[in-house]
């Protein structure tokens, strides 16, 4: 109990910094803690494997590419600007629909009255190698009943890898349909010449 | 458990809330890809909950598809961000306005 | 077969011509003629066939049960294959003297052909689609040849009148037939004459009859639908004799023959057909005294004749109706046929008063229009005689002495006419070098005249021509008949007539008359005896010859401006149809098109436009408000979980 709320505490202290710093950093060191305490509400949930990939793939992956994309569009020559508001009242409407839709949820999950089952009874204990949660059962779960959402996934994956190379790969329109144009200076320089900076920095 | 569920999925509630302003009212893209990242989030601790609380797996499964799917989602958008505010002098989503009617 | 043969091949004619006309050059003319010629063999060949019973049939394809299309060649059918094969022979060989040098000489015979065939499926059907088929294709033919040479205006909207007027009788045709469709549930005759007294009311029946009639009226040129007749003059010559004065405006004649055992049932619809020909009788010889174009003179009198066919077979006098057809085919044929040698001798001067004298130039043409002339006039030995004869006096066996007086006063006035263009044309001097303006002539189009239009586009130079022998061989086998033809009718119910259609027709009954046959025809005679004398009083002295320039130049001028006209019926269809249909098109093109269809159409693209704008202004491309949005739609998904789930219950 006492858990929880601490862990609520730390959740939502840390997204409304995550979503109020200044610096794409500082964003990035609040979700850090974000997903940490997400982690361990995963945990009080029983959900041990989740809480394990929360911290592999969220804080491990995701969130250093984040990191390496700051780095690579701060560092150099152009600090972050932030131009003209072109839609300075945006957040009141946006203010008024989050609040509806919290107050939707709110409400729909208070008043959706839901039995909590025992994990006693169906699976041994916590920590059994096929307790609820565990990575054995969370394995069979996702490799038999769920195969196909799984492998929907790893397609989805694979295109966002692909889309990935396509976007950022060359910068040189027309290059992917092998038709190679004279490049363009200053499209590509300043961020290599950022990247040698950077090197220089650290050597 | 001796915490209700239902405390659980308002707490995904109030995180969702806090990630739905983040995208809409911040203009840097870093921070509203980080939002977005929230809102997964936010989701997934709602699928967990339910999950316990039905002691269905399931739940667990489909929060690990939508990790998956936020990674890939990160990635992409990441992506798109470096390209786009390689060539322009502020990093601000208003500033990528081309679909403008 | 040969009844097929006698149906295809005027089609076969028509379609070669019309496709290697160009190629077969002035074999043409020979080749249309012999693919009317053949069938006339044919049909003489199937005399007997025709003649027995029923008649011969011959079944060519069912449709739905009750549409069973054929032919039928019955003695009613027989008469008129015999006359349109027969004397369209004559006139296709007229034709290739008359067309000679004509530029679409081939176009002219395969239009021939054509109309051939179409009058052929009109009288050959043994059902009523099939001869409502024909009815229009014969108004189509008719229309392809009135325009012939659509180099004119004139001709075009000569053309255009009579298709429209024609359509205007198929549409009365058309509703006929759907009422015999909708109550008889066939089509063939055999059916709607076996059928017809249970299957109609007597409304329906004569509803019937008016809707066949209004057809009668539209293609025989009755009034009120006879306006197009004269202006379908502008054809070339052999197609007033062909189709406007021998088959195809009788047609209607054919049709209240055809459809007797109808009329006879219905007492108000032979009223109607006896008044509106005795009407259209009179009315039409009163307009033929105004008229000085030798060709309008004629269709007036053909109007004038059928109006009598009308009435005959009107008043149920079938028999004799349809014997004045006969008759009439040949006299009005050869009448025109030689006006035609007269008008192609003038190189296509029409108005009688720059004739005259023309009996020593062309003593030929003289004889045929003069045998012509005495024939319609019905002096006794003339074929005209018999026939007309036999309808004013069956007008008053079958109780209508009123239609007999009309039939007896008519008889008169077109004694006069007739005889007032004989003696003009071809009496006293010859009148074509006298200025037009010492004539009278002003307006030649007011006058009725189509002197001035009246050349061939090809022609530049007028020249004179002699007839050609093609031309006079014709006239002079037609001749023949034209004095004849009326003796079959001779000899009372034991005349060949008489026997050939005994028990087709069914009886009408017969009055009393007041008057004896004898006694009735004393009556005519005296009467055409009067119209002749006062003819000849006017026009046959030799007086009248001396100062005929200043009399014809009197009588333009005084000609009183309501027959000129022709009782304005021109103006009144003006007035009442094309003048309100105009303003209401002028209405449409003011007010309605811009202000409600172009208003409409304007009023879609700006509120599309208009539409445009509205989302366009939720295009802003940013990206915050594109989120915005998809935001608010979650919300509306909370707010419906929301509303289902959480305060709902």
């Amino acid at each position: 109990m006492i858990v929880f709320w601490i862990l609520a505490l730390v959740l939502i202290a840390s997204a409304v910094f995550t979503v109020t710093a200044q610096k794409p950093v500082y964003s990035v060191v609040g979700l850090l803690a974000n997903f940490i305490a997400l982690a361990a509400m995963y945990l009080t949930l029983q959900a041990e494997f989740l809480a394990v990939m929360q911290i592999v793939v969220y804080s491990g992956a995701i969130l250093i590419l984040f990191v390496f994309v700051i780095a690579l569009l701060s560092s150099g020559t152009r600090p972050f600007e932030v131009g003209p508001d072109k839609a300075p009242r945006i957040l009141i409407p946006a203010l008024a629909i989050a609040v509806l839709t919290l107050a939707g949820l709110t409400v729909t999950a208070l008043h959706t009255p839901i039995t909590v089952v025992s994990t006693a009874t169906t699976n041994g204990t916590t920590g059994d190698a096929n307790a609820f949660g565990s990575v054995a059962n969370f394995g069979a779960a996702l490799f038999t009943t769920n195969l196909l959402p799984f492998e929907v996934t790893a397609f989805i994956l694979m295109v966002a890898v692909i889309g990935v190379v396509l976007i950022a790969g060359d910068a040189t329109p027309g290059a992917v349909e092998g038709r190679r144009k004279k490049r363009r200076p200053g499209v590509r320089e300043p961020i290599v010449k950022a990247l040698r900076q950077a090197q220089d920095d650290n050597g | 458990m001796t915490v209700s569920p239902e405390s659980y999925v308002a707490l995904s509630a109030v995180l969702f809330f806090i990630g739905v302003v983040g995208v809409i009212a911040r203009r840097n893209p870093l921070i509203m890809l980080m939002s977005i990242e929230l809102l997964f989030n936010a989701a997934n601790l709602a699928l967990v909950a339910y999950a316990r609380a039905w002691v269905n797996n399931t739940g667990h499964v489909f929060a690990f598809l939508v990790i998956t799917v936020a990674a890939a989602e990160a990635a992409i958008g990441l992506a798109i961000v470096t390209m786009t505010f390689r060539r322009s002098a502020h990093v601000d989503v208003d500033e990528v306005s081309a679909l403008r009617g | 077969m040969l009844l097929l043969l006698i149906w295809l091949f005027p089609l076969v004619g028509g379609v070669l011509l019309w496709a290697f006309g160009p190629q077969l050059r002035s074999w043409a003319g020979p080749i249309g003629s012999a693919l009317i010629g053949v069938p006339f063999v044919a049909a003489v060949m199937l005399w007997g066939d025709a003649t027995t019973g029923a008649g011969l049939n011959l079944h060519l394809v069912s449709w739905l049960s009750g549409w069973a299309f054929g032919l039928q060649l019955d003695r009613l059918s027989l008469v008129w294959t015999l006359i349109i094969t027969g004397v369209g022979f004559l006139i296709h060989v007229y034709s290739m003297g008359y067309m000679d040098g004509d530029r679409a000489y081939a176009r002219f015979f395969a239009y021939m052909n054509f109309f051939v065939f179409a009058m052929l499926t009109l009288v050959l059907s043994d059902n009523v689609v099939g001869l409502l088929v024909g009815w229009g294709l014969v108004g189509l033919a008719s229309y392809f040849l009135i325009g012939f040479w659509f180099e004119r205006p004139s001709a075009v909207a000569a053309a255009r009148k009579a298709f429209v007027m024609n359509v205007v009788g198929d549409v009365g045709i058309m509703f006929a037939v759907f009422i015999i469709v909708a109550k008889v549930g066939s089509i063939g005759y055999a059916d709607i004459f076996a059928r017809f007294a249970t299957a109609f009311t007597q409304q329906e029946l004569f509803l019937v009859c008016l809707g066949l009639f209004i057809g009668c009226a539209a293609k025989s040129a009755q009034i009120p639908l006879h306006t197009w007749l004269p202006d379908a003059m502008e054809g070339p010559t052999p197609v007033s004799a062909l189709i406007h004065a021998a088959t195809m405006v009788t047609a209607g004649v054919y049709l209240i023959a055809r459809f007797a055992p109808l009329w006879s049932a219905s007492a108000d619809a032979q009223e109607l057909v006896g008044v509106i020909g005795a009407l259209t009788a009179i009315a039409g010889a009163i307009l033929g005294c105004a008229q000085w174009d030798i060709k309008r003179i004629l269709a007036y009198s053909t109007m004038s004749q059928i109006g009598y066919m009308i009435m005959g077979v009107g008043v149920g006098a079938y028999d004799a109706g349809v014997f004045h057809f006969l008759t009439h085919a040949f006299f009005k044929a050869q009448l025109f046929l030689g006006a035609g040698i007269v008008i192609h001798a003038l190189a296509n001067e029409q108005d009688v008063r720059r004739m005259g004298g023309l009996w020593r130039r062309l003593p030929f043409a003289f004889i045929a229009m003069a045998v012509g002339v005495l024939a319609i006039c019905g002096i006794p030995g003339f074929s005209g005689y018999f026939s007309k004869d036999a309808v004013i006096y069956g007008a008053l066996v079958t109780g209508h002495p009123w239609l007999y007086a009309v039939g007896v006063i008519t008889a008169g006035i077109t004694a006069y006419y007739m005889f007032r263009l004989l003696f003009v044309t071809f009496l006293g001097a010859y009148r074509g070098e006298v200025d037009p303006s010492d004539l009278g002539i002003r307006h030649p189009e007011l006058a009725g005249t189509a002197a001035s239009s009246g050349h061939h586009p090809e022609e530049e130079e007028p020249h004179h021509h002699a007839p050609s022998w093609l031309m006079s061989v014709p006239v002079g086998i037609l001749i023949v008949p034209s004095i004849l033809i009326g003796w079959l009718d001779a000899g009372g119910a034991n005349a060949p007539w008489q026997r050939f259609f005994a028990g087709f027709f069914p009886r009408v009954a017969e009055v009393a008359p007041p008057l004896g046959e004898l006694a009735s025809t004393g009556l005519v005679l005296t009467v055409v005896a009067i119209g002749i004398g006062v003819a000849y009083v006017r026009y046959g002295t030799r007086a009248a010859h001396a100062d005929a320039v200043a009399r014809l130049r009197g009588e333009t001028i005084h000609m009183p401006r309501a027959l000129v006209n022709a009782y304005y019926f021109d103006a009144a269809y003006d007035a009442l149809l094309v003048r309100p249909a105009r303003a209401v098109g002028a209405w449409f093109v003011r007010v309605f098109d811009p202000h409600v269809l172009d208003a409409a159409v304007r009023e879609v693209a700006i509120s599309a436009q208009w539409l445009g704008h509205l989302f366009r202004s939720f295009q802003t491309g940013l990206v915050r408000a594109y989120a915005l949005s998809l935001a608010f739609g979650v919300a509306c998904v909370v707010a419906y979980y929301a509303f289902a789930f959480g305060v709902g219950r």
